[in-house]
């Protein structure tokens, strides 16, 4: 320990990972706002550009649209999946018969590469050959709705996948906390005569605030980093209709070659990623300090 | 005891760095290419080249076995994480020795001097005379010939002639006939065309050469300059004609989940009357269900086209092309300069027919059309007395941020996503 505590061997220890994480992370952040400037193609020398990447996105309706589609998703997640969730997660919390095998079925999504979660829902939500058409059709419904593929629904289904996908993991994380409450305040409420409702709000809820605070910060932090669903869902089609901002950016950086404007793309995917990431940090501080 | 321990640890760490650092630099080839073993790599657009381009893969196996002293190793990926990981070999100097690429990328390694000049390999033993000027006049820059054809493209439709027949249709020979055949198809609960989007919206071949019957060809060099514009009247005409098929229900619902693959998949199980594809399916095709009762048509001529309308598309595709570092091996120099005399080479050129790909030099095959019928019409259809060919795919003589939004603009309108003015306009918006 007294060796650990000199300031220079301190230094030595933390090197390692100070520098990898500047080589894998730090670098390429720079590297990709430096890029962002230019009109760089990916091979050829590059040519200072100034801010012409970020006016070119400002007129990119496929852009707007990957935003507001990213948005759609947060949305789902932040107002469909964390109560969902935790709803479960109170649900298989209590003396239910089977808990352990529901709570391992409900997880058995976070575990399967989102690549093949794709797929799967491909023949789920699929205009032609899906089976929520297919079950419409069986029982008289002859509208033939595009949950993917069309211009309208994309987004939705994509948000909608993603919360079956993740919401094993976000109730994992909630089941945790439930089990961590003391015992000694459930039961004294219990004798107080506090129903399961009052128990939930009065109790259960303010005392994981912080699990609260936990899950939203990854939920918001994973939405901005969905692109596989995307990517075997769509592929951002048709015509980038159901782009997110990170589909988007890959698009034009490695499909189009547009490696400067993709940069700029990147620098702003990381911008509002780390924005919203902050606001829930700081909301959730700002609450555990009132508290 | 403490201070050997502490030395094991920083040793580890360091150690731990340096094959972390190392492991990034193996993905594709030494930093200065100096490994000179003798060992090429040829890198393809295909993670399994064996059953995806058995042609090559033959070649590969015949020329090892041909050149003890040689050895290519074939490698590949899909085609978008194959143009990713050269664009990426291409900065860190680390680009395998020979490998395809899209020609608007290779242009771009041309200007960063990445690419080697192949004229002298191709002016040994005459193999320059084996090429027909076409076949080569696309792939220079400067001077340079930086590219050989990796093989030749034939696209257009192939249709089932049983389920035309069933449903009394000739094939068609003007836009009119394909119209009327799409409705009368669509009407039988038929999928008229079979064409998949989803992370393949390069899959509009037919439709490209369509373009060329609006007088692409001509208008692309004044389009690029900025003379003239995508969205001119001309190629609008054409967008209404894609727009009238997608009304009249020419292409199947599910056209933005399926992939590529998936189209060829449902031609080839019969539930489709035509395919957009080309060539490169002659041997799929003709051994599946459909095989026998397939044929090829070059695609629809138009009464409001502009220019030549008996044109087939019989271009070279992308080129195979050489990292400049090869001329500082002798070995490998050696190597890829003895591959490409032997693909080239009337030996090589009769591989790639037998696996039902047409030459790109002047040999002539001979195909037997009892036992390979479909790519004996495909043969058939690209050498019709009085048809000619443009010099290259519209998509492959503009940027790869311009042939996307080419793509996307098909299957914009195809879908009823877009109109063909936001179609044209779109395609307009990438030009600088």
């Amino acid at each position: 320990m007294n060796w650990l505590s000199t300031r220079r061997h301190f230094a030595l220890m933390v090197a390692p990972a100070l520098i990898i994480y500047s080589v894998y992370m730090i670098y390429p952040i720079l590297y990709s706002l430096y890029y962002s400037f230019s009109d760089y193609d990916g091979v050829t020398a590059t040519d200072f550009t100034g801010l012409d990447n970020y006016r070119q996105m400002a007129q990119d309706d496929a852009f707007w649209t990957s935003l507001r589609n990213t948005g759609i998703i947060l949305g789902i997640a932040l107002f469909l999946l964390i109560p969902l969730g935790f709803l479960l997660a109170v649900l298989l919390s209590g003396r239910v018969r089977g808990s352990g095998v529901l709570r391992a079925l409900v997880f058995a999504p976070a575990v399967i590469a989102p690549i093949l979660v794709g797929l799967i829902w491909i023949f789920i939500l699929d205009p032609e050959i899906g089976l929520v058409n297919a079950f419409l059709l069986a029982i008289g419904v002859p509208a033939h709705p595009q949950w993917i593929g069309g211009p309208t629904l994309s987004p939705y289904s994509i948000g909608l996948v993603y919360l079956w996908q993740q919401i094993g993991f976000v109730l994992t994380i909630f089941y945790a906390g439930l089990r961590m409450l003391p015992r000694d305040v459930m039961e004294a409420a219990s004798l107080d005569g506090a129903g399961r409702r009052q128990k939930l709000r009065y109790i259960q809820i303010p005392m994981l605030r912080e699990t609260f605070g936990i899950v939203t910060a990854l939920v918001v932090t994973g939405v901005f980093k969905v692109f596989e669903l995307v990517y075997a869902l769509t592929g951002g089609g048709p015509v980038h209709l159901s782009e997110v901002m990170v589909s988007y950016m890959y698009h034009i950086t490695f499909t189009t070659q547009q490696y400067g404007y993709g940069m700029a793309l990147a620098v702003v995917v990381f911008v509002v990623g780390a924005l919203a990431s902050a606001a829930t940090f700081l909301g959730n501080r700002r609450k555990e300090e009132a508290s | 005891m403490a201070s050997l321990s502490r030395r094991l640890l920083l040793t580890a760490t360091a150690s731990a760095l340096f094959v972390t650092a190392t492991a990034c630099g193996s993905a594709v080839n030494t930093a200065d290419g100096s490994s000179s073993d003798g060992v090429i790599t040829l890198s393809m657009h295909n993670p399994d080249s064996k059953t995806q381009d058995p042609a090559t893969w033959q070649l590969v196996q015949e020329f090892n076995a041909e050149h003890p002293d040689m050895k290519i190793k074939l490698e590949g990926q899909p085609v978008d994480q194959h143009e990713q990981r050269m664009t990426i070999a291409a900065q860190s100097g680390t680009l395998p020795e020979i490998f395809w690429v899209y020609d608007s990328l290779a242009k771009t390694m041309v200007k960063s001097g990445d690419l080697l000049d192949l004229t002298p390999i191709l002016e040994e033993n005459g193999l320059k005379a084996k090429f027909a000027p076409s076949m080569l006049a696309g792939f220079q820059q400067g001077g340079m010939q930086y590219g050989v054809p990796y093989q030749a493209l034939i696209t257009g439709f192939y249709y089932n002639k049983a389920i035309l027949d069933e449903h009394r249709i000739a094939v068609p020979e003007t836009f009119e006939d394909l119209l009327a055949a799409v409705k009368k198809l669509k009407a039988a609960g038929v999928v008229p065309i079979a064409q998949g989007a989803n992370n393949s919206s390069f899959s509009v071949w037919a439709f490209l050469t369509m373009l060329d019957r609006f007088g692409y060809e001509a208008e692309y060099p004044k389009i690029l300059s900025g003379e003239a514009r995508y969205d001119n009247a001309d190629f609008l005409r054409l967008y209404e004609h894609v727009r009238e098929l997608a009304e009249a229900g020419a292409f199947p619902a599910n056209m933005n989940t399926q992939t590529y693959a998936q189209a060829v998949a449902s031609y080839t199980a019969g539930k489709a009357a035509f395919l957009d594809a080309g060539v490169w399916e002659a041997a799929k095709i003709q051994q599946s269900e459909v095989g026998p009762s397939t044929g090829f048509w070059a695609g629809p001529t138009f009464s409001d086209g502009v220019g030549e309308q008996r044109l087939v598309m019989n271009v070279p595709s992308a080129p195979f092309v050489v990292s400049a570092k090869v001329k500082e091996d002798k070995e490998k120099y050696a190597a890829v300069k003895a591959f490409i005399q032997f693909y080239y080479s009337d030996a090589g050129q009769k591989i790639l027919v037998d696996n039902a790909q047409p030459p790109v030099t002047t040999y002539r095959p001979q195909v037997d059309s009892t036992k390979n019928p479909v790519f004996a019409a495909v043969l058939a259809e690209a050498a019709k007395p009085g048809w000619t060919s443009p010099k290259a795919q519209p998509d492959l003589v503009v940027s790869a941020a311009t042939a996307s939004a080419m793509y996307d603009s098909f299957y914009g309108v195809m879908g009823g996503s877009l109109s063909p003015e936001e179609a044209a306009g779109n395609v307009q918006k990438t030009i600088k």
